[in-house]
Parts: structure tokens; C-alpha cells; sequence
């Protein structure tokens, strides 16, 4: 009883009354990721992305329409790392703050969650970070990512192991974690390698949190020249602490992006070193731009100043968001608040996108199992090297030659 | 009326200005979606499914004395089952819930004949292993998606969730209140709860009416299960089989003072609209943790039975209703 | 063969670990029948302390066990009154006050821990970390290797204590009938707080230890309750000695089920097991649990 009393006042001061479209004289974009719960890291890496894009947009006056200049304000809200805040948060943010767009999750499940949200409401939404296939194969019309989906991207640093070292390997052994993205990225391993005609001796998921010993037992029984880890950095620093403990000695370990993450340095030292990766964006990639960051390096230091670490790709593909979006609405011409028909022509401008940035190519496809998928983005196969990243293939993208066939434990 | 402590009496009629009260609450309830913005409409959905959740956990936990930790199994198996009865096998939203309510009951009679033999400790903890290795089932098996999760085909009404959501908490409220407020069943709940030999020894079937009551408790979890797996279209183990559903529930029933009928409903109010509004207003962080934790921690020590117990007592006696208070809070 | 022999190694390795977390655990049911839901946050507990005086004083992580050790039990002792005040007096329902107060401890625990440390993985090594005897084609991983020492270690010097001290027999005797012991003049309350602060105080050491071995974040707890329980009910909970053999079963079943048949069956099984125990013999397998 008390409660339904609380409930009225509560209503009362939600009501949607209806008001004229606000006047203002900026960008109101919403952005919705995983601040707290169990994501918090990856959700803390999308913010980082899309704060540097506002603040160097606003650095520079704002986005620039037709000659005058507006402002950009992100207002956030967290979706605590589960699918429903996610959804309750894509409400708050378009019905309660009127946003104009929304940066999305970092992850696939809420993601999953939010975007039936925007598409009910009609509203453009870009996520800088979730990669699950899943998402495109919804065929969302207002949902676009601009980082591959993950089986586009692991095969890069499988092909650089059948193309680029001698000699050619022969056999993979495959451990993956039971969570959406990890799993994901071992079945890209395993299709690649076979497409690359590696035979796959052992391919096995399992829960995340084990203790993995039993399965690094079980691949090291089998020999095998290639050991690919398909997890996020934290399992792939245990399993490569096991391996070492156990004296397992492939003639390479391969990871996925995770090896990127300043986590993954830290947690391993020196015995990160010779783990191959895939990235679809390094700090040190030859990109010219125009838009807000002419190159790679540029980003780099830009994010270093700020924050005091490394970017990696995932902060690369969130601030990437916002330039899509920027552009998309210098080519519409559109003026804040964005009404409905604005919000259309955005997302008809998003689909003819087509540019360079220090991120790379963004065109979001329009068709096909990868719909609205930033999907022309080119992977590249990463290595540790003396405590650096280098890119080493596959093929032309090569900067430094791979290390390989990775030395033994002892004798490093 | 003064109740003990620990609600040992169920309550006896209770006086008309009361059922007026609660008609009263119903029909602002029933009115809420008209007047509020779609974000308080999924927040007061929420809340509601939350004083069902509670409610069901309280029949097992609360009225029979068997703490189940897992409970939050039969939610997400109801979650699951609808959605591979409307995904894969193309069944109707009705057709998938009512499967949900009924295999979440049958799972607890199955589960329910073997654990409810041990008592205590053992029990929960056994629900608890069983709730965990429902969760590792899911993400094993191929029909549920395993770790990628299950999307459900998106329909976005949200007045007719929230109906739905105050449907069927309503009918746990009431089936509570009849069959274990009402009715020789809740006597003998109450028995089992106190002293479980006795009860026997008087000549109740003590295994088969804890089962009947585990079943009744996993009925309603099921049902909702199934609501919320179409209502948020997209479902995962962690998000539906995950430990913290059992964990809320007990808190919530907890908090509004196990062994009653509203307990549930005010603890679940409480909660969830404490944790949506630290989210709104501080929007992020962890910290609605740590003030969940610190509130239950003096719950526990100092108001052990609950809002309810502490309410109760003013609303009966309001003179000596101070008193009263001061005996129920023990410091 | 060799990879059964390695597996049977590995096994027993972890089994050395689990020991470790259901050692205090196994004890702190059986003095005081109290479920601690938090076992997972003072292990976890444990590791960030480690981590944190590695990353102020250096050193190798240790060497901080014995302070660590200390500081817990400190910690415990602290605590116990308000547990004890939970599940005590006219409450109803003692064993579900209890269980609700500790798991609203573990709350506070992984908040707090949040909030402070965020969601970062950190992780820890010490000289041992990374070496490994061989014995043959088979490798023994040092840290391991010194893990399930420290179990069986801690194991012996715990039954030596409780079979062989006056306090020892004190417990044991309120364990067995504490409304006889506190008749005969036992503080029963004292032996609680005791009791409890040993458990706190083994559980955060083996942290470090679990800390190096793997990595330290804030919900790493759940994989130790889960564990812990998972020993205390095998072993019959409060049967301290039958811990290790407990312990042991468990590292086995999940080596070889992780190795012959597949990571993702080795919670089920545990599950299982632990489902048949608590069905066939409640007591534990040996029958001498309370």
C-alpha cells in the first residue's frame, strides 16, 4: 500500500507530459556501457573512447554543420553489465533524456538487449566494441559496429602461420572459454586453420574460472606445433602461466586481442613474449586521415596524455563511433535536436559511409550475414617482440618478420 | 493482535479497511502504466517481478523453513524453456509459459524428493550446488545457445508485460494467501517449519507436503521466467541462471520479514527501487553493493523479522506501538 | 601412460589447494555450525592483502603469509561477535540468520573490494612461480607442488592442535555438545571467536598462495565457496581430518574428467558428485561428519 503511494509519487514526476521538442543547441548523445558489474573493464575502455572523441570534438568548437559549430554532450548511463539495465537504460536515455544517437555497449550480450530499444524508438546507434555475429545477423536497421565481427578477425594471425613462417606448421590445438566472445573466436580458429589445412588435434570450450591444467595436459600429450587460445587476456594469462609450469612448448602461442591489453603485460612480464595476436588497429599502422586524428600515432598520444596508458583497438573503435557519426551528420546537414526524420537520414547516411580515419576504412555493410557490420576493417597478425608489439603479417601488413619457432621455456 | 516473533501465527482475518487498502493499491496499480514515462514503467515491471520472485521463495524458505539457495534455477529454467518452446519449436508466448510454470514445478519435485530429506545447512547448500550446475547445463547444451544466449523475437509492449508481470505476481500473492494463510496446508507448513519431528509425529506427511510446497514455490518462479525471457528478449545463463536471482530473492524476503505475506513485496519494492535509484542518480558504480550489504547486515542483527515485524507491530498497537518496537529491536 | 601419471599428478596438486579452503572452513561448521557463504571473499581477500604489500614493500609474496596469517585472525576474531550475535539468542532460525549474515558479508566483501581495487585482474609471482621439477617425462610445478605442502602442512599442524592441546580438545568437546561444554565451563562464545579467527586466518593465507597461482580479481570468490563446499560436504562437514582425503578425491576427479573427457563436464561432475554424496551418505564418505 505504502509502496503503491510511492509509486504514484514517483509517476507523478515521471510523467511524460507532452512539450514542444526542446530547444539546443547540442549534440545530446546517449551513451550506454557496462560501468559497474562484471564488464566494468571493457565498459571502462568504451568510455575512454568515446570521451576522448567528445572532448577533441568540443576542443575543436564542436561538429562543424553548415558553418556553425555545435557541441557534443555525452550523458551515460550504465547498463551494469546485464542485458536488462541495458534495456531500461536505452529507455531512460531516449525517452526521459531525448538523446539524439547512442554510443553502444561493450558487450554483445547487452548489445543484444539494447538494440531492439533503438529500433523501437527509431534511434541511430553505434557500438564501438561488440563483435558478436549475432548482432548482425538480426539485421537491425538502426544498429551499426564499427569493429568486425570476431570471425573476421582471428584468422589473421592463423593465416600468418600457414603463409609467413618456416616451417609451415602442421597441427593446432585449440582451447577456448565458455563465454560468447571467447567461444566465437575459437571457432574462428578452428575455421581457419582448416581452411589453411592445419589439422586441428584438440578443440575443446571450456568453463571460464577452472583451473586449466588438466586441458594444458591434455593438448601438451598431443604435440602440437600451434597452441590458440580463444579468451579474453585474463584465462589466456593462465593458461600461459600453466604452459610454462608445465614445460609446454608449442612452436607458437597464438591469442586474439587480448594480448594487446596493457593487463595481459602486465599480468605476464617477459613471458608474454612470442604470443602472436590479432588486432584491427595498432597504434602504429599507416593510416592518413582528415577527421579529428590524422594518423594512428596522433590518437596514441592524444589517449596517452589523457589517460596515462596505451590505447588499444576497442578504444580505437568506440571513438570511431563518434567520427562516423560525426560525419554522417555533416553529410545531412542536420542541426540539433535531431527530429525523427533527421534520425532517418542519419542512419541512410551511416549506410553510404565511406571513409578513412586513424582507425582505418569505415563502411558499415549493407547486406549479408554481417548487416551493418563495419566489416571491411583488415586484421592484422600481432607479436610480442622484446616486450613490444609488432605487426608480422599476414603477408603485406608485415612490419617485423614473426619470431618463430618460439623458444623454449628454459631457454629464455 | 501482537505477533511473535517470527510471524509463528498466520494471521487471522484481518479487518475490512484493510481489503480496502489493498483494493485501493490494486487499482493504482493496475492505473501506473497510463501515467508514467516507459523508463518507471519498466522500473514498477521490474519491482513486480521481483515481489513475485520473492514471494515464491518465501513459500519454501519462509512459511516451510527449507532454504533453497538455488531457487533462482526454476526462474531461469522457465526463462529457457520458454524460449526454446517459441524459438525452436514455434510454439505461442501462452503455450511456452505455461510449460515453463509446469517443468519448473516438476523439476522441484524431482529435485525436491531426494534434497528436502536433509535439513538445514545441507539443504541449501545442496540447492545451491543444484542451481550452479543448472547454470553450467545451460551453457553446455547446444538448444539453450550455451554461452552466446538465446534471443527471443522482440515485442515491445511494455503495458502488456507489465499486466502480465502483475498477473501473475498477483495470483503468487493470492495462492499464498489461501493456500498457506488460510488453509490446513499452512498449518502444517508452519509445523514442518517448527519443529519438523512433531510435526510427524502428529501424523502429517511431512515429505509429501514439503514437496507439494517446493513445487507450488518453483511454479511461479517458472512462469515469470518465461514472462521475462520475452520481455527482455535476450537471455544468457549468467543473466537468468546467474547466482545473484536466488540471492535477491532471499534478501528480499529476507528484508521484508520472512514467514509473512507482504514481506516479500516490501523487501523487493525496497531493494529494487534502491538499486534503480542509486543507478539513476549516482549512474554508476558498485557501490549499491556495499549498501545493500550494510542494510541486510543490520537487518540481520538487529530486526530479524523484517519490515513486516516492525510494521505489524505500530499498525496493531498503536500505543503501545513503541514499545513494541523497541522489544522487536533488539539492541 | 604418461599422461595418465601426469593427470594423476595434477590432480593431487589441486587437490592440495582445495584442502587449503576447506580445512578452516570444515572446522568453522563443525565448532559452530556456521555455513560461511564469505569462505570465497576471505580467500580472495587474502590475495589482494598479498598483492597489496608486494606492490608497498616488495618482497617475495611469501614471505608476508605468517602476517597475513595474523592479521586475518584478527580480522575473524573481530567479526565473530557480530556473527555470533546473528545467529544466537531468541532467533528464529539460527542456521538461516547465519547462512544470510555471512552472505551478506560476502557482499560487503566483493563490493568493497570493487570499489576500491575496480575490476582489474592483478596477479602476483614469487620465486617459485614458473619452475617445475621433472620427474621423469612427468613436471612437477613448484608453486604447486608447495600448495599442496602447505595443505597438508596446515592440515597436520591443525589435527595436532585439536587432538593434542587442552584448547584443542576444548573445541572439539564444544563441537561435539556445546550446551554440555558450556555447562562444564567452557566460554563457548570464546571458542567460537577462536575458532573463527583460525579459519579466517588459514583461508586468507591460502589466498596468496591461490593469488600467485592464479589471478587475483574481485569475484574470484565464488570458485572457492563453490570448492568449499564442495570438500566440506564430501569430507562430512566438521571432520576435519577427512578434508584432505576429500580434498584430494576432488583434484582427481577434476584432472581427470578435465583431461579424459572435457573441461566443460568437470563442474557437472563435481555437481554430481557432491549431489550423490549428500543424498547416499550425508555424513561424507567416511560417515564421520555432524
Amino acid at each position: 500500500m505504502i509502496i503503491g503511494l510511492i509509486f504514484i509519487f514517483l509517476g507523478v514526476t515521471g510523467i511524460e507530459l507532452v512539450r514542444a521538442q526542446e530547444k539546443r543547441d547540442f549534440f545530446k548523445v546517449g551513451v550506454v556501457t557496462s560501468l559497474s558489474g562484471e564488464l566494468a573493464f571493457g565498459g571502462t575502455v568504451t568510455k575512454r573512447g568515446y570521451d576522448l572523441w567528445a572532448d577533441t570534438v568540443n576542443q575543436l568548437g564542436g561538429i562543424e554543420i553548415e558553418g556553425k559549430k555545435y557541441k557534443v554532450t555525452l550523458v551515460y548511463a550504465d547498463d551494469q553489465s546485464t542485458p536488462a539495465t541495458a534495456a531500461v537504460a536505452g529507455e531512460r536515455l531516449i525517452t526521459q533524456e531525448h538523446v539524439d544517437f547512442v554510443l553502444g555497449p561493450y558487450a554483445s550480450g547487452t548489445t543484444l538487449a539494447l538494440a531492439p530499444i533503438t529500433e523501437k524508438y527509431k534511434i541511430p546507434h553505434i557500438t564501438g566494441s561488440a563483435e558478436s555475429p549475432l548482432i548482425w545477423k538480426r539485421k537491425f536497421k538502426y544498429t551499426f559496429g564499427t569493429i568486425p565481427t570476431v570471425s573476421l578477425i582471428a584468422q589473421a594471425s592463423i593465416q600468418t602461420m600457414a603463409r609467413d613462417v618456416t616451417p609451415k606448421p602442421k597441427t593446432i590445438a585449440i582451447l577456448g572459454i565458455d563465454d560468447a566472445f571467447s567461444k566465437f573466436a575459437a571457432e574462428a580458429f578452428k575455421l581457419a586453420a582448416e581452411k589453411e589445412g592445419i589439422k586441428v588435434v584438440k578443440y575443446e570450450i571450456v568453463p571460464e574460472g577452472s583451473d586449466y591444467t588438466p586441458q594444458v595436459t591434455a593438448i601438451k600429450a598431443r604435440n602440437p606445433d600451434l597452441f590458440a587460445m580463444g579468451s579474453h587476456e585474463k584465462a589466456a594469462i593462465e593458461m600461459i602461466k600453466i604452459a610454462k609450469e608445465l614445460k609446454f612448448n608449442p612452436k607458437a602461442f597464438i591469442q586474439h586481442y587480448g594480448m594487446t591489453t596493457p593487463d595481459f603485460r602486465k599480468g605476464l612480464g617477459k613471458d608474454a613474449n612470442y604470443v602472436f595476436g590479432t588486432s584491427v588497429w595498432t597504434p602504429s599502422m599507416k593510416h592518413a586521415a582528415t577527421l579529428l586524428f590524422k594518423s594512428p600515432k596522433e590518437y596514441a598520444d592524444a589517449f596517452k596524455a589523457k589517460f596515462g596508458d596505451d590505447p588499444e583497438y576497442t578504444n580505437a573503435g568506440s571513438t570511431a563511433a563518434g567520427i562516423a557519426f560525426q560525419e554522417a551528420l555533416r553529410a545531412i546537414k542536420a542541426k540539433p535536436p535531431l527530429n525523427q526524420e533527421q534520425k532517418d537520414a542519419l542512419v541512410a547516411a551511416l549506410e553510404k559511409l565511406n571513409i578513412m580515419t586513424f582507425y582505418g576504412p569505415i563502411k558499415f555493410a549493407a547486406e549479408g550475414d554481417f548487416y551493418h557490420c563495419n566489416a571491411g576493417l583488415q586484421p592484422v597478425a600481432l607479436q610480442y617482440q622484446d616486450g613490444k608489439l609488432v605487426e608480422v603479417g599476414p603477408g603485406k601488413l608485415r612490419v617485423v618478420a614473426p619470431k618463430f619457432p618460439t623458444p623454449s621455456w628454459d631457454k629464455r | 493482535m501482537p505477533l511473535k516473533n517470527g510471524h509463528t501465527q498466520p494471521h487471522t482475518s484481518a479487518s475490512p479497511w484493510r481489503w480496502a487498502l489493498l483494493g485501493l493499491a490494486l487499482l493504482i496499480a493496475s492505473l501506473l502504466p497510463w501515467t508514467l514515462s516507459p523508463l518507471w514503467i519498466r522500473i514498477a515491471t521490474e519491482v513486480i517481478m521481483w515481489a513475485g520472485l520473492a514471494q515464491s521463495w518465501n513459500i519454501i524458505g519462509g512459511y516451510t523453513g527449507y532454504l533453497s539457495f538455488g531457487h533462482g534455477a526454476f526462474f531461469g529454467v522457465g526463462a529457457y524453456i520458454t524460449g526454446i518452446a517459441m524459438l525452436h519449436l514455434g510454439w505461442p508466448f501462452a503455450l511456452g509459459l505455461l510449460i515453463s510454470g509446469i517443468a519448473a514445478a516438476l523439476m522441484a519435485v524431482i529435485i525436491g524428493y531426494p534434497t528436502l530429506r536433509l535439513r538445514g545447512a545441507y539443504f541449501a547448500i545442496a540447492t545451491w550446488a543444484f542451481g550452479e550446475m543448472i547454470r553450467q547445463i545451460a551453457t553446455i547444451l547446444e538448444i539453450t545457445g550455451g554461452a552466446f544466449g538465446m534471443q527471443l523475437p522482440a515485442y515491445l509492449n511494455l503495458p502488456f508485460f507489465y499486466y502480465l508481470f502483475l498477473l501473475v505476481t498477483g495470483l503468487t500473492y493470492l495462492t499464498t494467501y489461501l493456500l498457506l494463510e488460510r488453509s490446513p496446508f499452512g498449518y502444517k507448513l508452519l509445523a514442518i517449519r517448527e519443529h519438523e519431528e512433531a510435526a510427524e509425529m502428529v501424523g502429517v506427511d511431512t515429505v509429501i507436503i514439503k514437496i507439494k510446497a517446493f513445487a507450488l514455490s518453483a511454479f511461479f518462479p517458472g512462469v515469470l521466467g518465461g514472462i521475462y525471457a520475452y520481455w527482455v528478449t535476450y537471455i544468457h545463463p549468467d543473466s537468468v541462471l546467474g547466482a545473484i536471482i536466488t540471492d535477491f530473492m532471499v534478501v528480499m524476503a529476507f528484508l521484508g520479514g520472512i514467514g509473512s505475506l507482504w514481506g516479500p513485496f516490501l523487501g523487493a519494492g525496497l531493494i529494487q527501487l534502491v538499486n534503480r535509484y542509486l543507478w539513476l542518480v549516482w549512474g554508476e558504480g558498485t557501490f549499491y553493493l556495499i549498501i545493500i550489504g550494510a542494510a541486510i547486515c543490520a537487518v540481520v542483527l538487529f530486526i530479524p523479522s523484517g519490515i513486516i515485524g516492525l510494521l505489524e507491530s505500530r499498525i496493531f498497537l498503536p500505543r503501545a506501538s513503541w514499545k513494541e518496537i523497541r522489544k522487536r529491536v533488539k539492541w | 601412460m604418461e599422461l595418465f601419471l601426469q593427470t594423476l599428478i595434477d590432480g593431487l596438486l589441486i587437490g592440495g589447494l582445495i584442502i587449503v579452503v576447506g580445512i578452516g572452513f570444515s572446522l568453522c561448521f563443525g565448532v559452530m555450525h556456521i555455513v560461511d557463504f564469505a569462505v570465497g571473499e576471505w580467500v580472495m581477500l587474502g590475495a589482494y592483502t598479498g598483492f597489496i604489500l608486494v606492490r608497498y614493500f616488495g618482497h617475495d609474496p611469501m614471505i608476508y603469509l605468517p602476517l597475513v596469517f595474523l592479521t586475518f585472525c584478527a580480522l575473524g576474531w573481530a567479526i565473530y561477535p557480530l556473527i555470533y550475535r546473528a545467529i544466537s539468542g531468541k532467533r528464529h532460525n539460527p542456521v538461516l540468520m547465519g547462512l544470510v549474515f555471512t552472505f551478506t558479508l560476502s557482499i560487503l566483501a566483493k563490493g568493497g573490494a570493487l570499489s576500491v581495487w575496480g575490476y582489474h585482474i592483478q596477479s602476483i609471482t614469487t620465486w617459485l612461480s614458473g619452475k617445475s621439477l621433472a620427474l621423469g617425462p612427468l613436471t612437477i610445478p613448484a608453486l604447486r607442488f608447495s600448495g599442496f605442502l602447505f595443505g597438508i602442512l596446515i592440515t597436520l599442524l591443525l589435527m595436532l592442535f585439536l587432538y593434542k592441546t587442552r584448547l584443542g580438545i576444548t573445541i572439539r568437546a564444544t563441537a561435539q555438545d556445546r550446551e554440555m561444554a558450556n555447562l562444564l565451563g567452557t566460554d563457548v562464545k570464546k571458542v567460537g571467536a577462536l575458532v573463527y579467527s583460525l579459519y579466517a586466518g588459514i583461508t586468507g593465507m591460502s589466498g596468496i598462495l591461490i593469488g600467485a597461482l592464479f589471478s587475483i580479481h574481485a569475484a574470484m570468490g565464488v570458485k572457492y565457496c563453490t570448492l568449499a563446499f564442495f570438500v566440506v560436504v564430501l569430507a562430512g562437514m566438521g571432520y576435519v581430518p577427512g578434508v584432505i582425503i576429500a580434498g584430494l578425491i576432488l583434484g582427481l576427479l577434476q584432472s581427470f574428467v578435465g583431461v579424459y573427457i572435457g573441461g566443460r563436464y568437470n563442474l557437472v561432475a563435481l555437481f554430481m558428485v557432491m549431489y550423490g554424496v549428500l543424498l547416499i551418505t550425508p555424513k561424507g564418505i567416511l560417515r564421520r561428519g555432524i
